[in-house]
This record gives structure tokens, sequence and C-alpha cells, in this order.
């Protein structure tokens, strides 16, 4: 079976190279975007199993980035796990509507972050 | 890959060095643009690896030259030990029709291997030389000068040219693969810091005071063997500051509870004597250790330190990979000092929660001793109290207070002379003024105690109605304090399923019955209706609760008035 592909969106480098590493470690293969915009580009053309994104990043922010993946049926079904600043909650319906599977929130583990990524990629499609 | 031997280490003296295969790559396809053949040699000449996508005359002409030379100059491997680290790219024409350029892999000044650029020759032609090595190679001349003039021709200058470039090029790529590992060998770093950081930030977040220690430790032991790899993490307390606490060990080994016993026995002692981590790698070595026989053979430990005290200590046993090393040691470190932290606090909350409630008993005591018919009615009315502030949906805080209200809310009987208190008849309305001031007694009482003056609203309007016709403030409804109004209700209920000198106790259902009449007269309606949901059962548990307590009370009573 071929890699399940993971897009991590972050503008801070640092955590892209930390989850990259993790989830490469792991047997993932592994695309990288470095703000909102980027990675549309990039889950567009390369419909990931899985996307991981930071909330606070230039040009689309977490949040819209989802939203616009939501509103296209062919990224619609893509998992996300949401980073987020330590104390930072979205609202229940901002998750809900927009393919939220998980929250994270910065520092993460990441060891918990690979576990919670096992997880999503095991759970069936919404 | 187009090459045949991946990062394949080139030795050189003092270490490993290697040139990773994504560089040889990389390079290989540029200089392959530009009619020229990769190859890498070690130190020794020989070849590592090489392009194998390159055209078929570098494969099949060039190549077994460099591998095997040629019996007319069999001195290639000679010259190439005679560069040394600093020498420029060399050229050499010495195999007919080719040019060789070849230029050192230098790391730490010091000579890791070669590599060498071949090109086709411009003076390639099928001169003699040339036909005597396709005899030898098996190759025809024809299809091998078909093969050369497909390629760029190269002269000395030219190639010098192009191999500065890839020189540099080269060194570019190299520096760009050291700073990659680097990049991920920090990234390992700052991974682990986080999966530090978050250990700690979670532990912390379990630190509430009125937690039990055995809780939280058990709490913090499992958070840890999740981030650091170990077979066994345990804690251990001195019994001075936790009676009757049991050593625990968590994690895959599993050790006889006498040996965790014996052996936090033995550590905290250590850990005291020596004031910081301790670190054995190789238990069979340490004379003091060694009894722990053959499971155990590597440990940490670190104490629970209250400045010179040591009040227990973690300890970790056996590391999954390699030894116990500083960094661990600063981990389990400074989750010891945090938890230290708040084990004091736990043992200081728990001192003087005890020091207050064992006050509030006495105070309670000193009540009960001087009314013989009111024995145990305190403790009866608090277990109610809460009971009913847990039915009514309130939290286990609130329900604390209440339980300390009940405690406290007869107090001010202490200012009303025994010979009401204690009068078999009916009070006059003299005696009876006096007994309607105890709320306002008790109140005076306990007005100097800061740290329960929210008890204060509920010892004071205990004996307010719903309707407004209680005292000693005549408040209504919502106006008395919620307090006030579960004290009333537990009181009243109590009072009236307990013997008095003029009358007998009324049954449980009876007395149920005469709550659920008075409601919104005497008690508040939503409270009265929590209170009829709890039960008959429940009710014969919480009046029975304390007779122990009672029944010596009782005596202590029966001793007061012989005295």
């Amino acid at each position: 079976m071929a890699a399940k592909k993971i897009l991590v969106a972050d503008d801070e480098s640092h955590i892209l190279h930390v989850v990259s590493l993790k989830l490469q470690n792991a047997g993932y293969e592994v695309l990288t975007a470095s703000d909102g915009q980027e990675a549309l580009e990039i889950a567009q053309a390369e419909r990931p199993d899985l996307l991981i994104t930071d909330y606070h990043m230039p040009q689309l922010s977490g949040l819209e980035l989802c939203q616009k993946l939501k509103q296209d049926p062919a990224t619609a079904g893509i998992p996300t796990i949401m980073l987020t600043a330590r104390g930072y909650q979205l609202e229940p319906k901002d998750t809900n509507q927009s393919g939220i599977s998980r929250m994270l929130s910065k520092p993460f583990s990441p060891r918990q972050l690979l576990a919670t990524v096992n997880e999503v990629l095991l759970e069936p499609a919404a | 890959m187009t090459l045949q031997a991946q990062e394949r280490p080139l030795v050189a003296t003092g270490g490993a060095y290697c040139v990773p295969a994504a560089v040889l790559d990389n390079l290989a396809a540029r200089v392959r643009s530009c009619g020229l053949f990769l190859m890498l040699l070690d130190k020794d000449g020989s070849v590592v690896s090489h392009d194998a996508q390159a055209a078929v005359f570098f494969q099949r002409y060039v190549l077994p030259l460099v591998q095997y030379g040629d019996p007319t100059d069999p001195g290639l491997a000679d010259r190439i030990r005679k560069l040394d680290a600093a020498s420029p790219v060399t050229v050499w024409d010495t195999f007919p029709g080719v040019i060789l350029a070849v230029f050192p892999c230098v790391e730490r000044r010091q000579i890791g291997g070669f590599l060498v650029l071949a090109a086709r020759s411009v003076d390639f032609n099928l001169a003699e030389e040339v036909l005597r090595v396709c005899s030898r190679l098996g190759l025809d001349a024809a299809w091998l000068r078909h093969q050369a003039e497909e390629l760029i021709p190269y002269n000395d200058e030219a190639i010098q040219r192009q191999t500065r470039l890839v020189t540099g090029m080269f060194k570019d790529q190299m520096r760009l693969a050291g700073l990659a590992s680097e990049m991920n060998s920090l990234s390992g770093h700052l991974a682990d810091a986080y999966e530090e950081l978050s250990l700690i930030y979670q532990i912390s977040g379990g630190m509430r005071i009125n937690r039990p220690p055995n809780d939280f430790f058990k709490q913090a032991c499992l958070d840890v063997l999740e981030v650091m790899g170990v077979q066994g993490l345990g804690v251990a307390l001195s019994g001075q500051v936790l009676p009757g606490h049991e050593p625990v060990l968590y994690g895959a080994l599993s050790l006889p509870p006498g040996t965790v016993h014996r052996l936090a026995e033995q550590l905290i002692p250590m850990l005291h004597e020596r004031k910081g981590p301790l670190l054995v790698n190789d238990l069979v070595a340490d004379k003091s250790l060694d009894w722990l026989g053959k499971h155990v053979h590597q440990l940490m430990a670190v104490p629970l330190q209250r400045q010179d005290m040591v009040m227990g200590c973690l300890f970790a046993l056996n590391k999954s990979s390699g030894d116990f090393d500083s960094q661990d040691s600063k981990l389990l470190n400074s989750i010891a000092n945090q938890s230290a932290i708040y084990l004091e606090n736990a043992i200081l909350f728990d001192d003087s929660h005890g020091l207050m409630m064992g006050l509030l008993h006495s105070l309670t005591s000193a009540v009960d001793a001087k009314d013989a018919y009111t024995c145990g009615h305190s403790e009866r009315v608090a277990l109610l109290g809460r009971q009913l502030s847990a039915e009514a949906g309130m939290g286990e805080a609130f329900g604390e207070r209440v339980y300390m209200t009940g405690l406290l809310h007869d107090v001010g009987k202490i200012g009303v002379p025994e010979s009401v208190l204690q009068k078999t008849g009916r009070l006059t309305p003299e005696e009876f003024e006096q007994m309607k001031k105890h709320p306002e007694i008790g109140a005076r009482i306990l007005q100097d105690i800061k740290q329960i003056s929210d008890l204060i609203p509920g010892v004071l309007h205990h004996h307010e109605r719903y309707d407004g016709r209680g005292y000693p403030a005549g408040l209504i409804a919502e106006n008395i304090p919620l307090m006030g109004r579960i004290i009333c209700l537990a009181d009243c209920f109590d009072a009236m399923t307990s013997n008095r000198t003029y009358r007998k106790a009324m049954p449980l259902e009876v007395a149920l019955t005469e709550i659920r009449r008075c409601s919104g007269t005497q008690f508040d309606p939503s409270l009265t209706e929590a209170f009829l949901r709890i039960g008959a059962e429940k009710f014969r548990q919480l009046l029975a609760a304390n007779l122990g307590r009672v029944r010596y009370l009782g005596e202590l009573q029966q001793n007061l008035r012989c005295a």
C-alpha cells in the first residue's frame, strides 16, 4: 500500500520541520505549505489523505482554508487536525462545519500528534 | 537512483566521510547534460560509484579504463594517491581519447575521496591506442567512434573550466546536505523539547492541592512513561510525609511489592545524602544495589525535596535504549521539583484543612455537650445539608461549605442558658426570646474567623421562613441567603425525626409529609422538591451516619453532669 499523504501547513518553519520529521519517520509522505493559500493550492492538486494546519497563517487562516476545502466536493472529505495557540478555543459551530476532526494546542507533543494522525486516518470517512 | 552505490562511506582517516546519494545524483545529472561523466573514487583510486545513466561511451569504454587501468598507463591509482587535500583540479589525458579531471573531496583537511569527471577528448580518433583498448575490452571500434561522435568534445582548458564550476557546486551541495542533516537533528531535539514541555504542562495541570497525592503521582508516572523510554517508573514517599503510603512502580517492568518497598527504603536516605539525582547504569557493579537482581540493570532516582528534607523520590528503571544520561535526569528532576511543590502544598492544605475541621468539630461538640437532646444533631444537619445541596445541583465545593455551616449552625446555643436549653416543658415567651438569640450569638462567635466568613449568613438565617415570618431578620423568600434556606430544611427535618423530651420522634414518612406541607410557607419550594428527591433509604443512612460519635457524646454529657 502506498504511503498516506499528509499536508502540513504552518507559517513557522520549525513546526513544519518537527511535524514532517515525526510523520516521515512513521512512514507517511509529507507535503508542506507555509501559508494558507499555498496549502489550498497543494491540497487541490495533490488531494492529501489528511491536513494538519495551523490556525494563524498569513494570506488564508487555517479556518478559512478548511472552509474553502469544504466547499469543493473534491477536497471536502479531507480530514483536518487544527493546531492552535494554547488556551485558544474555536467555536464548535466553526469546527463542525469545516471538517475539523481534532484540535491540538501548541506546544503540542509530537508523539500525541502522531497518535492523533493515526487515529484520524483509521476513522471511516465522514 | 542513478548511482550504483548509495551513500557508501568513503573512509577518510579519522572518520567516515559520506557523500549523500542525493548530492551525487544531482551533480551527475547536471554534468551529464554538459557531456561529462561523474565518478566517485575512494582515496586509493577505486571507483565507489558512478553515473549509471551516462552515455554508453562512458559506461563501456571510460569506466573499465578507470576501474581496471590501462596497461600503457598503470599509474592512475599512484598518481591519485599523490594528490593532497590542497590539490587544485588536475587534468589527465593519459587514456586514449579521454580527458579526466580529478579533484579531492575534503573534509576537515583530510581527503575523503575523489570526484572524477571524464569527457571525450577533442583528440579522439581511431588511433592505434584506441584500437588496442577496443580489442582488449571487446568493443567494435567503428561502433565506439559512432558513440564518441555523439558527445561534446573537450580540451584541457574547457574541462578545467567546467570542473572548477562543478567543484564549487559540489561544495555547496555538501554544505546544504550538512545543513539539512543538522536541521533534521535540530528538529529532532525540538520535537523532544516539545514533548517534555507538553509533559510538564500536563503534569502541572494536574496539580490541584485537594487532589490525593497517590492519585496525582499515578497520573504523573503514567504521563512520564509515555515520553521517557523506560521500563518502570515509580514513586516513593517517606512515611513521615504521607503515613501509610506504599511505594508504587508503574510500567512494563513488574517487581514484587517487597522489592519495590526495599528499594524505596534504600533510595530515600541515599538521595538525602547525595542531594541530587542518582544515576546507576551498571547495577551489577554497584555493591549497594546489586541485590535488585537480574531484572533491573539501570536505575535513576531523583529526590522530591523540600528545602533540606527529602520527602520521597521518583525513580526510573531500565532505559529502553542506551544509558541514563544528564538529559534524562534533568527531565525527571524538573518533574520531581514541580511535584515536590505540589506535594508540599497538598500536605499543608491537608494539615490546615484538618486543623480547621477539627476545630469546627470541637465547637460543635461543645454545643452538643451542653444540650443533651441535640446530641449529634449538628453533624446530621451538616450531612443532610450537603446531600440536599448535591441534590439541588450545587457543586462539591459549595456542598463542603454547607456541611461546615451545618456543623456550626447552633454554635450560638453556647450563649443560651442551660435552663432554657434543657427545659422539658413549653418555653415561656421570655425563654423563647432567649432561645431566638442563638443565631445571632453564633454569628458573633464566628465573626472573627475570616476563612469561614461565608458561613455566617447560613448560621444567622437558619431560622428564617420562606414567607417572612421567621427570625432574626424576617427575610422573605430569595432574600434569605441560600445557605440559610438549606440549613433550615435540614435542621427542621432532623428535629422532627429525633426524640425530644416533649415528644417522640416522628416516623420518616410523616416528617416528609410535614416538610412537603410547609413548602412555600416555611421552606423554599424548589429546595423542598430537591430534598424530597433524596429518598427514604438515603435519609435513614444519613440519620444513622454518626451514631458512634453520638454515643460518645452521650457518655461525655453523662460524665459532665456527674462531675
